[in-house]
């Protein structure tokens, strides 16, 4: 019996994956999104969650400081769920002048983005952790937005407008014929076929390109980041020079994101990403320039992420790269038909991404359908938030999921499983149904279940049962599925609090060990 | 003030030790700040605290011991938070039972792990990679890690042990010798004769 066929299928669940299965299922094709493991698992979940206004860009990119501008405005409307518009501090130290500043205003208004000196003790009465010896500050339009929450969000009007979406099912192979690719082959061997085939893989998406005989030549550059367990500064804060390591601090939620490195990294690491202790120790001597009290700030963890870069000649040295938006026609390129990229960018502009990959998309499928994604609003930030009763519980949900709270039932599920992030029993079920949970990794990137003070410290055994008995046939099975997750939790917890493990991190260290009950 | 024995921390180690010495009649103190991780349950410590208490001891809640005075390879006395600068809890012999980093008997930054109220010698890895095994659930060396003892379990400070300062509990490095308090009482009372 020949399989369905889709017209489009999208290699990748990130939110370049994910925004385009959304763009694709507006316009109205028959769209299937294909992800190995749960989506937003690869840099779409390790990152500065940082809604860049473009200013960062604007003195060597002005094309894409263009683009991070226009996509912030769109995203705030769209997205207005996932988005907390902090606005965002450039500040100059002695070491740094004026120079820079001077320049940087200009570039930045030449490209739109509203970019205002601010007098250094005004910034300083804002915001009052930052170094007290600046002697510049300027105010742009960045932002703090939930990557997890917009990818989730796009997710989700995909499926509502059709899409499917098949999770932890690896890509084995783009299947060929006559010098077409046709579709995919799954690690358990079944044939899907599609019209086109697009990679939104990050930087997976090479290996991939290469068993179809085409070339892409990526970069992998690894960005480590550090989260305090406080809300140190309300703004983002950046430093106003040229970029560099550590240099922008991003509140979320109620931590603050200090980062980022860059480093070029082998490819076969990408899949085992973890932050050392020697990236951390170079985060917090920068990062302390930025904001002295990150010194004596409880630090949860640190992690890394690989930024897909794209070198443009393949045998180059690696400095000809592009942190741009990479669009590749692969039947034009190579000869390939039905084969196209999608790459590069940032978390910021990915709309913007999957927008210029359905219009290729449709252009080849001879579609005039147009796009729509820069003006409908994303699920859970459709219109006014609901307002309940309880001060605590539903509002937590509220914040995170909006408008979709809606369809949780509380009456049934208000049970407060993580204290912390005050995750109820009822979102659980949520995340299982709408996101296809398996596992206590996934659930947390879907609820923020055990992301808080307690990194779950208290609450994973309740919650790991929880879920177990959602996912698991019978008593017996959840009991040996909830030490599975307790286990999992654990170990990926740890690798992000090795690096940083000292002071209060290592008090905290003890105290799960023994409730652990590991023996030394 | 003056006691026979002063004891640093109010946990496993610090009240099986006061219970001991008080049942051979000696005059005691314990320090305890109250951030036990060694008994489960958070009201268990009080209560054995209390009995300890009712039965003579002297016993400091909520309190930390800060810094010590040493002169001629002893300990002089100890200074708390609550008690000030200027009270000194003297003794003719100190148990340190403070445990590890969770109730802060072992403090630490990047680079260094000290414990602070007497500056003893710690045993840990000097490269903060060699402080955890990245297997959650494998035996962790950080653990082990603690204040060095001689053969009678006597603190080190200095490269030189301490000759009235002993420790107990989870503050011991893993391989070094616990306080053996029983040899005490008889030494104790040996000397008394």
């Amino acid at each position: 019996m020949p399989s369905k066929e889709y017209d489009v299928i999208i290699v990748g669940g990130g939110i370049t994956g994910a925004a385009t299965a959304r763009d694709c299922a507006l316009r109205s094709l028959s769209t299937l999104l294909i992800e190995r493991g749960d989506i937003c698992d690869g840099a779409s979940g390790r990152n500065h969650g940082l809604l860049h206004s473009g200013a960062r860009y604007a003195v060597t990119d002005r094309e894409g400081a263009e683009e991070c501008i226009r996509e912030n405005r769109i995203l705030r409307r769209i997205a207005s769920n996932c988005v907390e518009p902090t606005e965002g501090l450039f500040i100059s130290l002695p070491e740094d002048g004026l120079d820079y500043q001077a320049n940087f205003i200009k570039k930045c208004q030449e490209a739109g983005i509203d970019a205002q000196a601010m007098d250094p003790a005004e910034a300083l009465r804002l915001e009052p952790a930052i170094n007290p010896r600046i002697i510049g500050a300027v105010k742009v339009p960045d932002a703090s937005v939930d990557p997890f929450r917009l990818v989730d969000a796009h997710i989700l009007d995909a499926q509502r407008h059709g899409a499917d979406i098949m999770k932890f099912t690896a890509v084995a192979s783009l299947v060929k014929e006559n010098g077409r690719v046709v579709g995919v082959k799954t690690a358990a061997g079944e044939l899907i076929r599609g019209r086109e085939v697009v990679l939104a893989a990050g930087i997976w998406t090479a290996g991939l390109a290469r068993e179809a005989g085409v070339n892409i030549g990526m970069m992998p550059s690894k960005g480590a980041l550090i989260i305090f367990g406080h809300r140190i500064a309300n703004m983002v804060i950046n430093r106003c020079r040229k970029p560099a390591n550590a240099d922008i601090l991003v509140p979320g939620d109620v931590v603050s994101v200090l980062g980022t490195t860059s480093d070029k990294v082998p490819i076969d690491t990408c899949d085992d990403m973890r932050a050392t202790p020697a990236e951390v120790d170079l985060l917090l001597r920068e990062g302390e320039q930025l904001v002295p009290s990150l010194a004596k700030t409880r630090i949860i963890r640190a992690y890394a992420g690989v930024r897909p870069l794209v070198v443009a000649d393949p045998a180059g040295d690696g400095r000809n790269v592009s942190r741009g938006i990479v669009l590749l026609d692969h039947e034009e390129r190579d000869g390939v038909p039905g084969l196209i990229t999608i790459t590069g960018g940032k978390l910021t502009t990915a709309r913007l991404m999957a927008e210029m990959a359905t219009d290729l998309v449709c252009k080849k499928l001879g579609s005039t359908a147009v796009c729509k994604t820069a003006q409908l609003p994303l699920p859970g930030s459709e219109g006014r938030k609901p307002r309940f009763e309880d001060p605590f519980v539903e509002r937590a949900a509220i914040g995170r999921h909006g408008t979709e709270v809606s369809r949780m039932d509380f009456e049934k599920g208000g049970e407060i499983l993580c204290e912390c992030e005050h995750v109820t029993r009822a979102e659980i079920a949520y995340a299982v149904e709408n996101f296809g949970v398996r596992n206590i990794s996934d659930l947390r990137r879907h609820t923020r279940i055990g992301m808080g003070t307690c990194q779950g410290s208290f609450c994973i055994r309740s919650v790991a049962a929880a879920l177990a008995e959602i996912l698991a046939p019978d008593a017996a099975a959840a009991a040996k599925l909830a030490d599975e997750f307790v286990n999992q939790y654990r170990q990926e917890r740890w690798k992000g609090i090795t690096p940083v493990l000292w002071g209060d991190t290592l008090r905290e260290a003890e105290y799960m060990q023994k409730v652990n009950g590991n023996e030394i | 003030m003056r006691f026979d024995a002063v004891i640093i921390g109010g946990g496993y180690a610090g009240c099986t030790a006061a219970e001991a010495l008080l049942g051979a009649g000696l005059k005691v103190c314990v320090v305890s700040e109250g951030l036990s991780l060694a008994v489960s349950g958070s009201k268990a410590p009080y209560s054995r605290l209390a009995s300890i208490q009712k039965r003579g001891a002297t016993v400091l809640r909520g309190d930390r011991a800060l810094s010590a005075i040493l002169e001629d390879g002893r300990v002089a006395c100890v200074k708390t938070r609550n008690l000030g600068p200027e009270t000194m809890l003297e003794a003719d012999f100190f148990i340190l039972a403070s445990g590890k980093f969770f109730s802060r008997g072992l403090l630490s930054d990047k680079e260094h792990i000290w414990e602070p109220v007497f500056g003893a010698d710690v045993e840990y890895g000097t490269d903060r990679t060699s402080w955890y095994d990245d297997d959650f659930s494998a035996s962790q060396p950080f653990m082990g890690f603690g204040v060095k003892t001689d053969s009678s379990a006597r603190v080190f400070v200095g490269g030189k042990a301490l000759a009235n300062l002993y420790a107990a509990g989870d503050i011991v490095a893993k391989d070094c010798k616990q306080v053996n308090v029983n040899k005490l009482i008889e030494d104790y009372a040996g000397r008394d004769k």
